[in-house]
């Protein structure tokens, strides 16, 4: 992503690799993830914070990227889908895949990631728990269901 | 019986995956972000597009300031319809001497209609530009009244044409008569208001001149590749050859991505004319004024009917809001409404219809295919009608529907409009919903617990689903194309014109094929969405990809198959109906160590070619086109919604939801659970949240997510779903099931707030129902009762 405007040297720190980066004060993190930094996995759904497609952890907890400027990033640690993926699928991920929680997967790393904090946050979470936790993410596809089911899994330690 | 034909039907009826709950292939780089959407692709020294859009309904253009923009940073080239005059015309659009140009002219027509291209370094420097473009308008009193724009009211939106761009009529023989002697009649006026499809990926096109070939490359996040590859180039002027479509991971589509849009002539002609590399993805805004919208319907409906519930005749006035265009490439203002008016009496012997069909041109957005079309539509009516009828003889609902649905015996069964019904299991699957409910004691517990001011509601919906139509949305072609290759070292290559857009074809198509060649699924590869790859297709749309596409793969898989066996026969030297294929050898029936696996194979077609059979091709490739012989197949089934309704508050809450599903011969019941989800959780949306709402003057006033408010995991129940199979006559028996779900439901939803409500005489007759619109019909109630 090209820079127009006057620029500011940032330090980000993303999935544990430190970056060092000129943007623009106006850049959304979520356009510097994924225009400046290649990390595509992270998915930009409506701009307004609303359907929770951009979110990424900051600092351990669910933030949406669409609603942070890049520059606000800096200090904190910012983890996103490929971070979560560095060392192949998590338990989480194959429970996803075995419960069949993803159809088109465009909210799907967003869902992972919201869900990866709240088993770090509740070991044993019910379905109301889980619900509730990811009641800010809009999935088009899948009507919510099989997400429920894969995370439960996932939290029982249920194998794929 | 032989070993070998016993062995053959063994195979047949039990293959390894075609019914197995097979998880896909898809997954793995969806799962990890490794996929690419439109909006992730990065042509070197592209630029960015951002669009001004027209701020009113109506109005003329006076004047466009461009020199501010101009000046802006970043910016590289500006278009208006004088640097691009492209335009689209649907077939309906012409009929009515009517086109739609890629930017605006002389007039706006609806808010959000594209009137200036910026062309930027950034996006974020595009929309800098964006800001600072000035057009001075002069206001045009907006046509937005449905009734009134039907006569010309206040005006005409093209000044040559009248507003009403469609009108039809239809009427069985006998209607009148068997209309007035009927013993009881109701009249009902449904109305749908206006919603959309809002895939998470909004919507977007980048395109390039290839450096290799010198052709226009178009990336579009759509649902029929081919398709749009031969509209674009009419609208550009380009044959066929001179573009190639390539449709990257699409985040879901739902019919809005089943059309074309101005903005895509903009883009692609800006590659085409200036050599640029561009790309424009719309924002959620964008798309909330501008992608197609759905569900402007009004009917009028008059009932007659027995005093045991039958149903004898429907006199429905079906009106539709097309919006200021033909959406393009067809209407769904006339979608919605013609193909209503045919499945109207849905799964009922109801004998009499008699339709008149009118669709407007309006100040509004161009409307067009969100999942289901029609039916989500018809369903709200026919279910209404059949609750009213109950009411009003105070017969239980189900009763009602016992009493008019179509018997078993009664199929192949042709509808009072005309429409052929395969066969089904309307009857079983009431029952089984019923029963999946205990219906009778949760009648007695709505009893009891209403005694206690609990109100709840038990709202039913029996469905027929037309799908794998000869001609729908994304079908511009009664069929859907094939090709199988089996590459020199034995591992399988697919293509398909089908354009997924989440629904796992590479995993159900990958099953078919690897059931007909006896090889493991992870040795087949699905390739779609590429024009120079993907074998001529009608796309995914209409709920086709299952039973046309499927029936493609299977005939392309049978063909590749007796190519196999034609081989190894004459390898093994053994007679060609005696050869099987399974775990990726090809043997001796009866005697597996006589054997050759497909690599050997694969290597004697492509290497060892003298070892060939005469006449035999190098190679091994077929290409197979599958055409059903029936123009359509009906799936069918049940959803029952038990609701409760807080008559302090308005709110709703679902309790519980099931539904028996019949789509004929299931390739993948997990994938088709999934659907059924996520067609539930739209059809809550469609019932009880979502509306694009429009002012007085023609603006739209839902236009972020927070104002158009989509179902979250809090408010969509958990689903008891139950499969029944009525194989169609089809290939494989299969029978489309990507909308049936959204078309049953929120009549479901509907039926049971309505349900919920009796005590307050009120039924819900438009979508969404609110919680405002409760309170104040309980309050309607109270007063009349004090």
């Amino acid at each position: 992503m090209k820079t127009i405007q006057a620029t500011q040297s940032i330090t980000l720190n993303i999935n544990g690799q430190t970056h060092s980066l000129d943007v623009e004060p106006r850049f959304l993190l979520s356009d510097v993830l994924r225009h400046k930094l290649g990390l595509t996995g992270t998915h930009v759904g409506c701009e307004h914070g609303v359907c929770g497609a951009c979110t990424v952890l900051v600092d351990g907890k669910p933030e949406r990227s669409c609603l942070v400027f890049a520059i606000q990033a800096e200090g904190s640690s910012v983890e996103t889908i490929e971070g979560l993926s560095a060392d192949g699928m998590t338990r989480l991920q194959r429970a996803f895949q075995e419960h069949h929680a993803l159809q088109c997967g465009f909210c799907t790393p967003a869902f992972l990631l919201t869900a990866t904090a709240l088993l770090k946050q509740t070991k044993d979470p019910t379905e109301q728990d889980i619900r509730e936790a990811i009641s800010g993410n809009i999935c088009r596809c899948t009507g919510y269901q099989f997400i429920v089911d894969a995370i439960l899994a996932a939290a029982k330690g249920e194998e794929a | 019986m032989s070993d070998a034909l016993h062995h053959l039907q063994k195979n047949a009826l039990k293959p390894k995956y075609t019914g197995a709950r097979v998880t896909r292939k898809e997954d793995a780089r969806l799962l990890t972000g490794a996929s690419r959407y439109l909006d992730d692709i990065e042509i070197p020294g592209m630029y960015e597009i951002a669009f001004v859009r027209s701020q009113r309904s109506a109005a003329r253009i006076c004047a466009i300031h461009l020199d501010a923009a101009q000046a802006t940073p970043g910016v590289k080239r500006i278009l208006t319809a004088k640097e691009c005059p492209c335009f689209f015309g649907s077939a309906e659009d012409v009929a009515n001497g009517v086109v739609q140009p890629a930017l605006a002219r002389d007039v706006v027509r609806y808010v959000g209609e594209p009137i200036v291209a910026i062309i930027a370094e950034t996006r974020y420097a595009a929309e800098d530009a964006v800001e600072r473009v000035q057009i001075d308008y002069e206001p045009l009193q907006p046509v937005l009244a449905m009734r009134e724009s039907l006569l010309d009211q206040p005006r005409r939106v093209h000044e040559k044409t009248p507003n009403r761009m469609f009108h039809s009529e239809y009427q069985t023989s006998g209607f009148e008569d068997a209309f007035q002697a009927a013993p009881h009649h109701l009249v009902e006026v449904f109305q749908t208001h206006r919603q959309t499809g809002v895939p998470l990926e909004t919507r977007g096109l980048a395109a390039t001149i290839d450096p290799g070939s010198g052709r226009l490359t178009i990336y579009a996040t759509h649902q029929s590749p081919h398709g749009l590859r031969g509209d674009m180039a009419v609208a550009l002027g380009i044959e066929e050859n001179e573009l190639r479509v390539i449709v990257p991971e699409v985040g879901g589509a739902f019919g809005i991505k089943a059309h074309a849009y101005p903005e895509y002539l903009v883009v692609a002609y800006a590659a085409l004319k200036y050599k640029l590399p561009v790309k424009w993805i719309s924002d959620r805004t964008e798309c909330l004024l501008t992608d197609v919208h759905a569900r402007d319907d009004i009917h009028e409906v008059e009932v007659a009917f027995e005093g045991n519930g039958r149903i004898l005749a429907i006199r429905d006035h079906l009106r539709a809001d097309a919006g200021a265009y033909s959406a393009f490439p067809f209407c769904g203002a006339i979608g919605e409404t013609v193909l209503a008016s045919r499945v109207l009496t849905g799964p009922y012997t109801i004998p009499h219809l008699a339709t008149t069909i009118d669709c407007t041109y309006s100040n509004k957005t161009p409307l067009g295919a969100y999942r289901g079309v029609w039916g989500p539509i018809a369903s709200f009516v026919q279910e209404g009608i059949v609750d009213r009828v109950a009411r009003a003889l105070h017969l239980d609902p189900v009763e009602v529907r016992r009493v008019n649905m179509i018997p078993d015996e009664l199929f192949p069964y042709t509808n009072a409009a005309g429409q052929a019904y395969d066969r089904g299991s309307y009857r079983a699957s009431l029952e089984k919903a019923l029963e999946m409910l205990n219906y009778d004691e949760l009648r007695a517990q709505q009893k009891t617990l209403r005694d206690h001011g609990k109100y709840i509601g038990i709202g039913i919906s029996a469905f027929v689903e037309p799908t794998a139509m000869a001609q729908s949305e994304a079908g511009s072609v009664p069929y859907e194309s094939a090709t199988i290759r089996i590459e020199p070292n034995g591992s399988v290559t697919a293509a398909f014109g089908l354009g997924p857009s989440g629904q796992g074809h590479e995993t159900t198509m990958a099953q078919l094929i690897a059931d007909e060649l006896g090889v493991d699924l992870k040795d087949i590869v699905v390739l779609h969405g590429d024009t120079d790859s993907a074998p001529f297709g009608g796309g995914t749309g209409g709920s086709r990809s299952g039973p046309i596409g499927g029936g493609a793969a299977l005939k392309a898989g049978r063909a590749m198959k007796e190519k196999l066996q034609t081989l190894a026969s004459h390898l093994l030297e053994a007679a060609k109906e005696d050869v099987q294929l399974e775990d990726g050898k090809a043997f001796v029936a009866g005697v597996p160590t006589r054997n050759f696996s497909i690599r050997e194979l694969a290597q004697v077609a492509y290497t060892d070619v003298l070892r060939l059979p005469e006449d035999f091709p190098v190679g091994l490739e077929v290409v197979a086109r599958y055409q059903p012989k029936r123009p359509v197949t009906f799936s069918n089934g049940t959803h029952i919604a038990v609701v409760e309704v807080d008559a302090q508050t308005g709110m709703i809450e679902v309790l519980d939801y099931v539904v028996v599903n019949d789509c004929g011969r299931l390739i993948n019941p997990l994938i088709v659970e999934g659907q059924i989800q996520g067609g539930v959780a739209q059809g809550l949306g469609s019932a009880y949240l979502e509306e694009l709402r429009y002012d007085d003057q023609g603006q739209v006033t839902t236009t972020t997510l927070a104002d158009y408010l989509l179902p979250v995991a809090t408010e969509v129940p958990r689903m008891r779903i139950a499969h029944l199979e009525t194989p169609s006559s089809g290939e494989g028996g299969f029978k489309g099931m990507g909308e049936g779900s959204l078309i049953a439901s929120p009549a479901a939803f509907a039926n049971a707030v309505s349900d919920a409500l009796e005590p307050f005489a009120f039924m819900v007759s438009a979508l969404p129902v609110t919680p405002d619109q409760i309170l104040a019909a309980i309050d309607r109630s109270r007063d009349s009762m004090a």
